[in-house]
């Protein structure tokens, strides 16, 4: 469905027979086609399907007019094998390519593990949307520490693909090593070489340490942990969050978490950047900080005494539930937190700090593993912030079997010894 | 090692009255674990709310005498250069990460460490001195309960985090029985509060509360995804490959 856009009113003026007095058209004149606008016909019925949110015996329509993802847009090609995805809006591209950038602007990314956490991707969208700006021709450029990438080196490309689906077009590899003061160096360089209108960082943790470190070494102001952000204004607060300051967006500032949208349209192109320019400029900040540190060793969290809402991955017991030693054992051997739902603590079978839910903790983590569970509304607000459910219930109907990502209609009982088993075999 | 807290002129949440950073209160505990004789640094008006950092554990009070709205940096600066030199110099330089009712920017710990020449460390949670003499062991929050272990050649300025353990108990007759010391300033400094700290060129205004992001969980369609009925072995593989798949966890080498 690529036709070409007709012009019905080009048309009939090419028709239009003016010589006499009064205007007549000529029917006849087939030949006379006008220059169709170039633009390729659009297919209403496509566009329909395409917004299909889900395959559920409920229709439900995403008409917000926003481009899919490339990773919905695979999700879809895979459901609708006779509609091609690229083709759901014609005359946009799949890929996004800004060739020759009016500016630049950095967003500076943790990517810890080599992925892309929630925060990261809100980083990337604040950046587009200040790239995005005025006449827009801005490149957003995501930096990565060296070490975020080379510790997946088998998964580079993917971890490239997720930068690009985040609204990164390029993406540039910081070598500064693990001190912080080496990576302020490297940065203070790369801003030095490349000189972006704006530097982006996330309020919390290395991102924050790194640009108080930069503005210091730029002399330069940070405004920081902004609340509210646009084209035309950035926002933060003060005292006590009992003031605030509005200005236009400045060059250094660090956002808060949950204060801009990640971005959502097209995939950018997350083309990888040449040190080559500017590598050997501004060795002004290179201070004796490395000298100082004479070790640096990472120490990872033990999930079994991490709170709820601290925690990445939480294994939850429901009613289906019945040996808790294995449930325990499973929590350990999975390095999960463990968690309950509502009945469960009210049995007295797990501590009231494990409930998750609404009276419970509401989660932040990225991965839940429900088993045992169906689903009461309480029980899903407490895992609304989850990126990946895991669902095991006997009741194919159970609505958390709806929520899962991966739905596994057993019973729970049988399944645990099951992974413990698998989970010794391999050694975890 | 000698120890010295540096105490931010912070505001009260509710009431607005000077007091004492709770962060702060944090950094004086671990400064208490460290050196028996902690020392406190105010630069600002008066001693009314850091004075509660005595009651905390501090044994004394150093409060340079500043103007209301004047940069704090070069006067901290000057003191503690003139600290360095001296025969006892001050090896851990302890401040919170943000300041408490003020501008809020948490730059003066990354200015003054700049100033003194010093190597700075931010988001502390612990701190016990190291095997070799003149090094200190810091462990940094990280996210996901995760620590970054740092051994460093002292002296050196460490920031607090909030997930560093709570303060000593307040006492009220330690607070009666410390010593505080006011020094006058050195030279005037212009008032640099407002355009220096970052604060910008801004007009300070009424706050207004925004909100933040939803947590809306992707609606991923189980049905593309759904298992009836397998094999509990089977199911037990889905979980794990799934768990890989998305890059939770690895669990060696779980492939037959």
């Amino acid at each position: 469905m690529s036709r070409p856009r007709r012009d019905p009113r080009g048309e009939r003026a090419t028709k239009t027979i003016t010589a006499a007095g009064r205007i007549r058209l000529d029917v006849a004149l087939r030949a006379a086609r006008a220059a169709a606008s170039g633009r390729p016909r659009r297919d209403p019925w496509r566009e329909w399907a395409a917004s299909l949110v889900d395959e559920t015996h409920r229709k439900r329509y995403d008409r917000s007019q926003r481009q899919m993802s490339r990773e919905e847009a695979a999700r879809f090609s895979t459901v609708r094998d006779t509609i091609e995805a690229t083709a759901i809006s014609p005359g946009q591209p799949a890929l996004r390519v800004i060739e020759k950038p009016a500016f630049l602007v950095f967003a500076v990314v943790e990517a810890a593990g080599g992925r892309l956490s929630r925060f990261d991707r809100q980083v990337l969208g604040a950046a587009r949307l200040l790239a995005d700006a005025g006449d827009g021709g801005g490149a957003v450029v995501a930096v990565i520490a060296a070490g975020a990438t080379a510790g997946d080196a088998a998964r580079g490309d993917d971890h490239e693909t997720g930068l690009g689906a985040a609204g990164a077009d390029r993406v540039l590899v910081l070598e500064g090593g693990a001190s912080p003061s080496g990576r302020s160096a490297a940065m203070l360089s790369a801003v030095e070489g490349l000189s972006p209108r704006h530097v982006v960082f996330a309020e919390d943790g290395d991102g924050a340490d790194l640009a108080r470190r930069l503005s210091v070494c730029l002399g330069e102001a940070l405004f920081p942990a902004v609340e509210h952000l646009t084209a035309r204004q950035a926002v933060r607060a003060l005292r006590h969050a009992k003031a605030e300051i509005g200005l236009a967006p400045p060059r250094l500032m660090t956002i808060g978490e949950d204060r801009a949208k990640p971005y959502e349209a097209i995939p950018c192109e997350a083309r990888r950047l040449d040190l080559g320019p500017f590598a050997g400029a501004g060795g002004t900040a290179a201070r004796g900080d490395d000298s100082a540190i004479l070790s640096v060793e990472i120490i990872p969290g033990d999930p079994a005494r991490l709170s709820l809402s601290e925690t990445d991955f939480v294994v939850s017991a429901g009613n289906g539930v019945s040996d808790f030693t294995a449930f325990r054992a499973l929590a350990a051997k999975l390095r999960a937190t463990p968690g309950a739902s509502r009945v469960v603590c009210d049995a007295g079978l797990m501590p009231r700090a494990a409930q998750v839910g609404a009276s419970g903790t509401v989660l932040s983590a990225d991965c839940y593993l429900a088993l045992g569970i169906s689903g009461a509304p309480q029980h899903l607000q407490g895992i609304v912030g989850c990126e990946h459910v895991i669902a095991v219930n006997t009741d194919l109907h159970a609505a958390m079997i709806e929520r899962a990502g991966l739905a596994i209609v057993a019973d729970a009982q049988r399944v645990m010894p099951a992974l413990l088993k698998l989970l010794g075999e391999a050694g975890a | 090692m000698k120890t010295v807290v540096l105490l931010s002129d912070a505001r009260h949440a509710i009431s607005g009255r000077a007091t004492l950073s709770g962060l702060e209160a944090r950094a004086i505990s671990l400064a208490a674990a460290l050196d028996p004789a902690p020392r406190g640094l105010h630069a600002g008006g008066g001693a009314e709310g850091v004075s509660a950092g005595l009651g905390h554990g501090l044994q004394g009070l150093d409060v340079l005498d500043l103007p209301e709205g004047a940069d704090p940096v070069p006067a901290l600066a000057a003191h503690l250069q003139a600290a360095l030199g001296k025969n006892d110099a001050p090896g851990i330089v302890l401040a919170g990460r943000r300041g408490e009712g003020g501008l809020e920017t948490g730059l003066v710990p990354y200015l003054l460490a700049d100033a003194l020449g010093l190597p700075i460390l931010a988001d502390a949670v612990a701190l016990r001195q190291g095997e070799a003499a003149g090094t200190l062991v810091v462990d940094q929050a990280m996210q996901k309960g995760a620590r970054r272990r740092v051994t460093i050649r002292l002296p050196a300025v460490v920031t607090v985090h909030p997930l560093a353990p709570p303060p000593r108990p307040f006492a009220y007759a330690k607070m009666r029985r410390g010593e505080i010391r006011f020094l006058p300033t050195a030279e005037a400094i212009g008032d640099t509060a407002g355009g220096g700290n970052g604060s910008g060129s801004g007009e300070e205004r009424p706050h207004r509360a925004r909100p933040k992001l939803m947590r809306t969980g992707g609606t991923a369609a189980g049905a593309h995804n759904l298992h009836v009925g397998p094999e509990p072995e089977e199911a037990a593989r889905l979980i794990l490959d799934y768990l890989e798949a998305n890059g939770i966890r690895r669990y060696g080498d779980t492939r037959g």
